[in-house]
């Protein structure tokens, strides 16, 4: 898993009470508006998920929306975010264990599916707690196992703002570390 | 479809967008992430407001997987996998999943396996 820092560019809208003469306090304002913009649009298909923003570069001149008053300021700002893509090799933690597979969570990104059919080597297990196990190897993974995936396709639910994904351990030194 | 199929970062296709953008391993968000939840905490007097969901999973997440703690191994580990000629995907990989042998280094970045058979001819 690659973190990037991209900058980009948006628009931020701020309410005219948070309008001030002191330019500090005004771009206060603008990068407060600008994180909790950022907090609430959580991913984009095309960015992958927002994760922080950790510089204003420039903020252009204000236009004031007529009807509400409030001031929209067009600026470009750097951006810690996260696109998982295909053929990746990826480092996640077991979140449920089922008969058909595994659910893994990596970071921000949920619904990581693992399905049994993807590790022929790993055997279910139904004991106190489920879990698959590879005899040869002895090793297992269980319930906050850590392991090393690969991705294998990766879907952007709109509703859910956020990515599926399917992973695989078919390949050399895949598996629980 | 094809434009997604194309991004494929075994072979060190991703998208247009990043080109440009700097890759980052998780132990250098890690000390971006504390840094930033410090600043918060002094900017605004209800922290957790800003907080999403995002950045308290990336930050657990980069907090458990991350291998280097403080910020000069850090630095050490950028300047040494730098003087590679990697591309900043492949220097961050490497730095995040630590492969201990050259095959598994392969195996981690297909990408690699060039500059393997460079080196051995």
């Amino acid at each position: 898993m690659v973190f990037l820092e991209v900058e980009m560019q948006g628009n931020v809208v701020v309410h005219p009470d948070q309008l001030d003469s002191k330019g500090l306090l005004l771009r206060k304002g603008i990068i407060l508006r600008l994180l909790e913009d950022i907090a609430c649009r959580k991913a984009s298909q095309e960015h992958g998920y927002y994760i922080a923003v950790t510089a204003l570069n420039s903020v252009a001149e204000g236009r004031v929306q007529e009807l509400t008053g409030d001031v929209v300021f067009p600026v470009s700002f750097n951006c810690i975010t996260l696109k998982p893509s295909k053929g990746e090799i990826l480092l996640g933690t077991v979140d449920k264990v089922l008969r058909h597979g595994i659910f893994l969570k990596s970071g921000p990104i949920e619904n990581i599916f693992l399905s049994e059919k993807k590790m022929e080597d790993y055997k279910f297990v139904m004991s106190e707690e489920p879990k698959f196990i590879n005899d040869r190897q002895n090793s297992r993974m269980e319930n906050g196992s850590r392991v090393r995936f690969k991705v294998l396709g990766i879907k952007w639910m709109e509703w859910d703002r956020g990515f599926q994904m399917l992973a695989t351990l078919t390949g050399d030194f895949l598996g629980p570390i | 479809m094809s434009a997604e199929e194309e991004e494929n970062a075994a072979d060190l296709k991703i998208g247009d967008e990043f080109l440009k953008a700097k890759c980052l391993m998780n132990c250098e968000v890690a000390l971006i992430l504390d840094r930033r939840l410090e600043q918060l905490q002094q900017m605004s007097d209800d922290p957790t407001n800003q907080l999403s969901q995002v950045f308290e999973k990336s930050h657990q997440y980069v907090k458990r997987f991350s291998r280097y703690k403080n910020q000069d191994a850090v630095k050490q580990v950028r300047e040494i996998l730098s003087r590679n000629k990697l591309s900043e995907f492949e220097l961050s990989v490497l730095g995040n999943l630590c492969p201990e042998t050259v095959e598994e280094a392969i195996a981690m970045v297909p990408s690699l396996k060039v500059i393997a058979f460079a080196c051995c001819v």
